[in-house]
């Protein structure tokens, strides 16, 4: 189906432009002052490195980031899993007991973190498990998961019963009605509820202060504890967007260039 | 030949000094392990001070951050070890009294005579049992000069929160102790009365103070506003304040007439610490001027140690000419924060929710 | 079928383990009287009383949960239509638009905040607006990513039929996608009006603390005062009012479902 340039093409490409720069006008700002000469956030007061000079010297921030960063994936790839499972089973319970689950699972999101965090934090006193990086990262994937679940499930309920149950009657096992039918189906949900999942995890501060263990810090901790702003953290976001960035286009031109060598890509409009 | 063996007797001979320096030293077999656990404020450090103090002992620091007294405090209820906390005043008084601290170990910490005129014989631990100041300071108003004249401002003291004519541009720090330690300030009662009557007095005042400046309520990001000098005056700590001072030359500091709170924060060893040994060590290390130096100069609060807080205040010094970087010591209307039961902690924070809601 | 419910008992264990246990915790310091971090067993209801007999607190649930409408009204009214132009975008490029929107949620909300003050600070808005642009702005990618993840990938063919049929834009939005959009709003909404309503940082630092909100109080009853108990028990009233207003909610998802 290919899309004749309309003027409501126009608009729509101009909406979703005008978003975008609504979204990324403060990660310009933080951009920009990571290059600021001086400590404030409002006066731009000339060019310069000493904030990622500051970043590179900073061993707590470089590690902070490296915690943040394999909690976040560990948080993400087990709640990405767990949730569709869970997901997928639960959209076939009988009605209360979904609803009932669904209601408990908005808990998390719904509490404020210091609920949740106090929460956590008594059932790990109670148990008599030391925190550590483990029960970090199992209280992140304890606030992922809801999310994940909260993405799939509308996805999972536009599906129509009837194909996987028609597959399974042509013969296919269970597995196969799953991992053949549904799963392509709401693969674009997965992706979407793994990517808030990482960033739920990736900006959770209070959470994490109260069931880290020990020496173990991530970003948010860092910047909610920072009694006067220090912009080394606005470096450290600038690093994080341009990594993220990288990252971004290699990914989209990678298949471009296979896409352009085997044959002519149809999906270009 | 001849040349391998004077190169190999040179290498002895390097071998030999530096273990005159460090014979058989062992982190591990000295201190039991060789990391060390320390809690502290964020931004309230000069990295390179641990970088040295890791090199010089071959050990480890893991620096891990708070925000507040409460916050580190909840924290500890979880049973997390540290090896070093840097707590105020009064909350170094309550690990007291639950048996959270362990003593000090006075032969390694040896070099208290450093400590400044202002944090000895302090009420919570008179002879250093616990606990050695970090840093301290004062609380007090940071104000615009060319705003506010400071014969005036001086004159008004607290009661500066009542002026009317300073509607819209004033700061007042969210904290409710703090918030009511100006008011009972002001009324000329103790920061730490537990009288009902008192506290109500405050109450008033607060509410008469919200109703005539309209004050915004904010945390650290006054600090960053008032460098700009976007509003005439605000409620400050004088480390911050001597920040301030130091980026804005038309700001100036005043710990009011009235009299107001010196808090302390001091390093401490838990009771539960895993290498107390050399948390003792860290301590003395601190106190000691080149680590006391870098660490003031960085943060801006005043230093313990006598000979870097006269040196920093002094003619060279990096805040010479700052009102705020010295905080006003052995005045009789000031006062340290003593620790308060819960009850009251809950009212003071019912009162100032009435307050910021302008009820 | 039945079979795949099975497929949620890891879960269903886990929420018991790591949701519902902390939760029966919350819930017994509600219950109980104060005794700093510390639970005892003098079972009271004056955490609640005191609660509903001091109008200040109602006052400050009520202003919460407005706040977190108006945020939830404004994220669909401007997020709907961009999830809408997305989800007709090519394959592709919706992918990459799914990620250029996710990209600011990894760095950190009170920087993007502080960014947020230090730009409206060159603008003179009402400390509302300023209030609102810094929610809004910390929801909307949440908001399009579940209506679109609700429509993307819906049946072109579907689409294309209803062109064929003759059905014009307008009409195949109101029969065809509409419909089919409903589950993700609703989705867009509990993610963005149930966080949305404890959240406090935002407004705090954009008000010019003219804001106190509910996650607020809670906040500083479980911190700075130290009292568990009360804390707990506002939380237990809010999330109960929660969810009694998102059983309406549901209720217009079935009904909207239905007919």
């Amino acid at each position: 189906m290919k899309e004749r340039k309309s003027p409501w093409s126009f608009f729509s490409g101009g909406y979703l432009l005008l978003v975008l720069l609504f979204i990324y006008l403060p990660i310009a700002y933080v951009l920009l002052f990571s290059f600021n000469d001086s400590k404030s956030l409002t006066n731009f007061t000339g060019f310069s490195l000493r904030w990622y000079e500051n970043m590179v010297q900073d061993r707590t921030m470089l590690e902070s980031i490296q915690c943040t960063v394999v909690v976040a994936v560990i948080a993400t790839a087990v709640s990405t899993v767990v949730g569709t499972v869970a997901a997928i089973g639960l959209s076939k319970a009988r009605r209360i007991i979904r609803n009932i689950v669904l209601e408990i699972n908005n808990l998390p999101v719904m509490n404020p973190d210091i609920v949740t965090a106090i929460g956590l934090m008594l059932l790990f006193i109670s148990t008599r498990i030391q925190l550590s990086l483990a029960t970090l990262i199992l209280s992140h994937i304890t606030f992922c998961i809801p999310y994940v679940i909260l993405t799939i499930m509308p996805k999972l309920r536009q599906l129509d019963d009837n194909v996987a149950e028609a597959a399974m009657d042509l013969g296919a096992t269970p597995w196969q009605a799953l991992t053949r039918v549904i799963l392509p189906q709401i693969y674009p949900a997965i992706l979407s509820g793994a990517l808030i999942a990482f960033s739920m995890s990736f900006d959770d501060f209070v959470i994490s202060f109260f069931t880290a263990g020990v020496g173990i810090n991530n970003i948010s901790m860092y910047v909610y504890s920072m009694k006067r702003y220090n912009p080394s953290v606005n470096a450290l976001s600038t690093l994080i967007v341009v990594v993220v960035t990288l990252i971004l286009v290699l990914v989209n031109l990678i298949p471009s260039i296979r896409g352009r060598n085997t044959k002519e890509g149809d999906t270009e409009g | 030949m001849k040349r391998f063996w004077a190169v190999l007797a040179m290498l002895c001979m390097l071998a030999a000094s530096a273990g005159a320096l460090a014979a058989d030293y062992d982190p591990v077999a000295e201190f039991g392990s060789d990391v060390l656990n320390v809690y502290n404020w964020g931004e309230y450090i000069d990295k390179q001070v641990l970088t040295d103090f890791e090199k010089e002992y071959k050990v480890r620091v893991n620096y891990s951050l708070f925000s507040s007294n409460e916050e580190m405090y909840t924290k500890l209820l979880s049973g997390a070890s540290y090896d070093v906390l840097v707590p105020s005043d009064y909350m170094i008084e309550r690990l007291i009294k639950e048996n959270k601290l362990q003593p000090l170990d006075r032969e390694v910490v040896n070099n208290l005579d450093n400590l400044a005129e202002g944090v000895r014989n302090l009420d919570y631990d008179p002879d250093n049992t616990y606990s050695v100041p970090y840093l301290w300071q004062t609380v007090g108003i940071v104000y615009d000069t060319t705003k506010i004249d400071p014969a005036e401002m001086e004159e008004q003291g607290w009661s500066a929160f009542l002026n009317p004519e300073y509607s819209g541009h004033v700061y007042m720090y969210d904290s409710e102790r703090d918030a009511f330690m100006v008011a009972l300030k002001a009324l000329g009662y103790s920061a730490n009365t537990d009288d009902p009557d008192e506290l109500q007095a405050a109450f008033e005042w607060l509410r008469e103070m919200d109703k005539a400046v309209h004050p915004s309520y904010v945390t650290d990001e006054v600090i960053d506003a008032m460098a700009n000098g976007e509003k005439w005056m605000a409620l400050v700590y004088s480390g911050d304040a001597a920040y301030i001072l130091s980026e804005n030359e038309d700001m100036g500091y005043l710990a009011p007439k009235e009299g107001t709170n010196i808090s302390i924060d001091a390093m401490v060893i838990p009771a539960n610490a895993t290498n107390p040994k050399l948390a003792n060590v860290f301590i003395r290390y601190i106190l000691e001027y080149d680590a006391s130096l870098r660490i003031s100069e960085e943060v801006g609060y005043a230093s313990a140690n006598a000979q870097v807080l006269e040196e920093l205040s002094g003619e060279d010094g990096a805040y010479a000419g700052n009102d705020a970087y010295v905080p006003r010591a052995g005045y009789d209307l000031d006062e340290h924060y003593i620790d308060i039961p819960e009850s009251l902690r809950s009212q003071y924070s019912s009162m100032w929710i009435k307050v910021k809601l302008h009820e | 079928m039945k079979s795949f419910f099975r497929m949620s008992y890891p879960y269903l264990l886990w929420i018991a383990l790591f949701i519902v246990a902390p939760m029966i915790m919350i819930l017994l310091y509600a219950l109980t009287r104060s005794g700093n971090g510390l639970l005892t067993f003098q079972f009271t209801l004056e955490n609640f009383t005191k609660f509903f007999n001091d109008a200040t607190f109602m006052r400050v649930l009520f202003t919460s949960l407005r706040i977190a409408l108006l945020t939830t009204v404004f994220c669909i009214l401007i997020g709907y239509p961009a999830a809408l132009f997305m989800a007709s975008l090519p394959e592709r490029k919706q992918t990459t638009m799914v990620l250029l929107l996710t990209l600011p949620m990894w760095i950190n909300m009170l920087l993007k905040t502080y960014a947020w003050r230090g730009i409206l600070m060159n603008f003179d808005l009402e400390s509302e607006a300023r209030v609102f642009i810094g929610m809004v702005y910390d929801f909307l990618p949440y908001m399009i990513i579940q209506i679109h993840t609700a429509i993307a990938k819906m049946d072109r063919d579907l689409l294309t039929a209803a062109y064929d049929l003759g059905a014009n834009r307008w009409k195949t939005f109101l029969k065809v996608t509409l419909p089919l959009s409903v589950p993700g709003i609703i989705s867009g909404i509990t993610l963005v009006f149930l966080p949305a309503v404890s959240s406090f940082v935002i407004p705090k630092l954009l008000g010019g603390g003219d804001y106190v909100l509910i996650g607020n109080l809670i906040e500083i009853y479980f911190l700075n005062a130290g009292d568990w108990n009360f804390g707990s028990a506002i939380s237990l009233i809010m999330a109960l009012i929660i969810i009694a207003s998102m059983w309406a909610t549901k209720k217009l998802d079935r009904n909207a479902q239905e007919g």
